[in-house]
């Protein structure tokens, strides 16, 4: 396994099992990181690899991370686990990692099992995830976990997206710690006059 | 987050100058997009589709051409109903700035997620649409509108998610079989193996199961009803006639690229995820009081006739596409008809709107019209919609599908009519005056009745030629 690969694995995997919610801006940051060595790894040396390796630092790296810590402070809940603690949860978790691996199993070359191996583990994860706790700053890190992996799955193809498509992944990904941000950090107004809102 | 951060702050009141023209430029947006759209098809012969562009990432073909006529269409009176209540609506008029920025944005993606010629950016303008509606869903006026707004959007990026496993399981099956897969619409197909395997199954099952979700079916269907009822009215009409058509898109795009294969699998999944969607919205129909929530379980009884003649495909492709172009437009009608309502009596609930036709007139008709018109009567064209995908069945010789979808329409036709019906013509709970409605409000209603009309009794032979193309690409007979 590369060791991008193995540095994006332990950025998803560690985090739900022993990761506080406070903490996930900092694995979401090394996730990126992982991802952008792996995309500099992998790509031959062109403009269309700097500007990818560069997006997903700034983009994934940089301003989601910092984004989702402003959310997860402005509501100002008490730092619980990412994903309830418990040997139930771990199992099925772990079932899960194992289960994307033999997903990624042979007649592949072994960097593309190994990276369908970690975008299947991710995105399972991220399932497990959402079904296990229901906070909202748990499920916007659980979405933006699925995005990352789906930015990921992008080294497994023989060319890389074209980048119009990178452009708007790398908009839906901000847009979504930004609007999600916006919609779990900020209480709900009191309800006014009925009339109010009906327009 | 500029837009986000003003309608947090309950954004900051327009200035008079500001309200004059926001309302008229937004409608001059929505008359400009139509004007646009009709003269493209009155100029451009079907025989001369498809038309490639920007970089063939955009495609103008019959499907694109149809859906971009009926949503702009749609938002052409969404717009003039925004436009009309600026003047009445205190919320409106204070987040009217980012609420018109964020509503542009949206037919933004809209059209040109209608027009992508690749599936992840197709993908990716359908996740678009959802951010930017989430912040209007926000302004809603239910006890907790950004928790449903928040639900709303997770429930998308769920669907979207499940949508893109299906993609990988795609691309996967293209490599085991030594081929390169091309997300370009109009290419992709040669990246499909023949026979299919199960990898390539299985990424179709889930593709149409996210996409499906994303049309309100079940199980992943909760969420249209909760954010339908909660949205403001405006908001939930956008929802329900314009970015549904978007998902449709979507479901359209990967049958046409599955065409040539034996997708018989897929029928018995958008059968059983219809069959599933019809029962849900029976059984809730039944239980919904509040006039709102059952238009937006109707919506989920809708998608699942969409999703029953889907999967009896042939015979019953035009009928469904007949019956989504209506729905549109019913739709439209009977969520822009309940903000008015709302709006004059201040309440969601059936019982509080009793006698509403003695009120509001002509909203009152109107909402008895839509009624009609959502459960299949003639001469709307729902009525030939439904019609056309009955006899679609029977001609698939699928009698249990065919009792089923009689079966739960009668119920809901009994339930709706039973919670309606007194709410229209029934006793006042107290004396009212009636309230005076001006002829701006009214119009884009009319407009949507009469498109209903024209298409149930007459369809003009552009549009049925475009239909008929549209079905035969979703092979259709």
């Amino acid at each position: 396994m590369t060791p991008p690969l193995i540095a994006f694995l332990v950025a998803t995997i560690i985090p739900v099992f022993f990761g506080k919610i406070r903490s996930a801006p900092f694995w979401l940051m090394l996730q990126a990181a992982a991802m952008a060595w792996n995309t500099a790894q992998h790509g031959d040396l062109s403009a269309h690899t700097a500007v990818a390796v560069i997006e997903v630092l700034v983009v994934r790296a940089l301003i989601a991370p910092r984004l989702l810590r402003r959310a997860i402070a402005r509501r100002g809940e008490p730092n619980l686990d990412l994903m309830p603690s418990n040997l139930f949860t771990w199992a099925i978790a772990i079932a899960l990692v194992v289960l994307a691996f033999e997903f990624a199993a042979p007649a592949m070359s072994d960097r593309q099992a190994l990276t369908l191996g970690a975008v299947g583990a991710t995105v399972a994860v991220s399932l497990l995830l959402l079904s296990t706790n229901d906070g909202a700053p748990a499920q916007l890190v659980a979405v933006l976990f699925m995005e990352n992996a789906i930015a990921l799955f992008e080294s497994l193809l023989p060319e890389p997206w074209p980048l119009p498509v990178h452009a708007a992944l790398s908009a839906i990904y901000l847009l979504t710690v930004g609007v999600g941000g916006w919609l779990i950090a900020t209480p709900d107004p009191a309800t006014g006059p009925a009339e109010e809102a009906s327009s | 987050m500029s837009t986000t951060a003003s309608l947090a702050r309950g954004g900051a009141a327009p200035t008079r100058a500001e309200r004059l023209w926001v309302g008229p430029a937004l409608v001059a947006f929505a008359v400009i997009a139509v004007l646009t759209w009709v003269t493209v098809f009155v100029r451009t012969p079907l025989a001369e589709m498809p038309r490639y562009f920007g970089g063939r990432y955009f495609v103008l073909d019959a499907t694109s051409m149809l859906f971009l006529l009926v949503i702009n269409s749609v938002f052409l009176g969404i717009s003039v109903y925004m436009s009309s209540r600026i003047s009445t609506s205190r919320v409106l008029a204070r987040n009217l700035l980012p609420r018109t920025a964020l509503t542009l944005a949206f037919m933004l993606a809209m059209n040109l997620g209608v027009m992508a010629n690749h599936l992840l950016l197709l993908w990716a303008f359908i996740e678009l649409t959802t951010l930017c509606a989430a912040p209007l869903v926000a302004q809603g006026d239910t006890a907790a509108p950004r928790r449903v707004a928040w639900h709303y959007l997770l429930y998308s990026s769920i669907s979207l998610a499940l949508t893109f496993l299906g993609i990988m399981c795609l691309t996967r099956s293209a490599h085991l079989h030594g081929l390169q897969i091309s997300f370009m619409l109009d290419q992709m197909a040669q990246g499909i193996t023949q026979p299919g395997d199960s990898w390539q199954r299985m990424g179709l099952a889930l593709m149409l199961f996210g996409l499906g979700s994303k049309l309100g079916l079940a199980p992943l269907y909760s969420w249209m009803p909760e954010t339908y009822e909660a949205a403001p009215t405006s908001t939930s009409a956008l929802l329900a006639a314009v970015q549904f058509n978007i998902s449709v898109v979507a479901v359209f795009r990967v049958l046409q690229v599955f065409r040539g294969q034996d997708t018989s699998f897929v029928s018995h999944e958008l059968l059983i995820m219809g069959c599933l969607s019809l029962t849900v919205a029976a059984i809730q129909v039944m239980a919904a009081r509040n006039y709102k929530r059952l238009i937006a379980y109707a919506c989920v009884s809708s998608s699942g006739v969409i999703a029953i003649g889907l999967s009896v495909g042939k015979a019953a492709a035009y009928g469904v596409l007949l019956y989504i172009v209506s729905n549109a437009f019913v739709k439209a009608l009977l969520f822009l008809t309940a903000g008015r309502l709302r709006a004059v009596y201040g309440s969601n609930e059936v019982r509080a709107l009793s006698g509403v036709i003695r009120v509001l007139p002509f909203s009152g008709a109107l909402f008895a019209v839509g009624i009609f018109a959502l459960l299949g009567f003639p001469p709307f064209g729902s009525f030939m919609a439904e019609m056309l995908i009955l006899s679609g069945i029977v001609q698939a010789g699928n009698l249990i599908a065919f009792t089923l979808m009689c079966t739960m329409l009668t119920i809901i036709f009994v339930a709706t009519g039973r919670s309606i019906f007194p709410m229209i013509w029934g006793p006042p709970d107290r004396p009212r005056a009636p309230v005076t409605e001006t002829w701006v409000t009214a119009l884009p209603k009319l407009g949507f009745v009469a498109a209903l009309i024209l298409l149930g009794v007459y369809t003009p032979a552009p549009i049925s030629a475009l239909l008929v193309q549209v079905a035969l690409s979703i092979g259709g007979q």
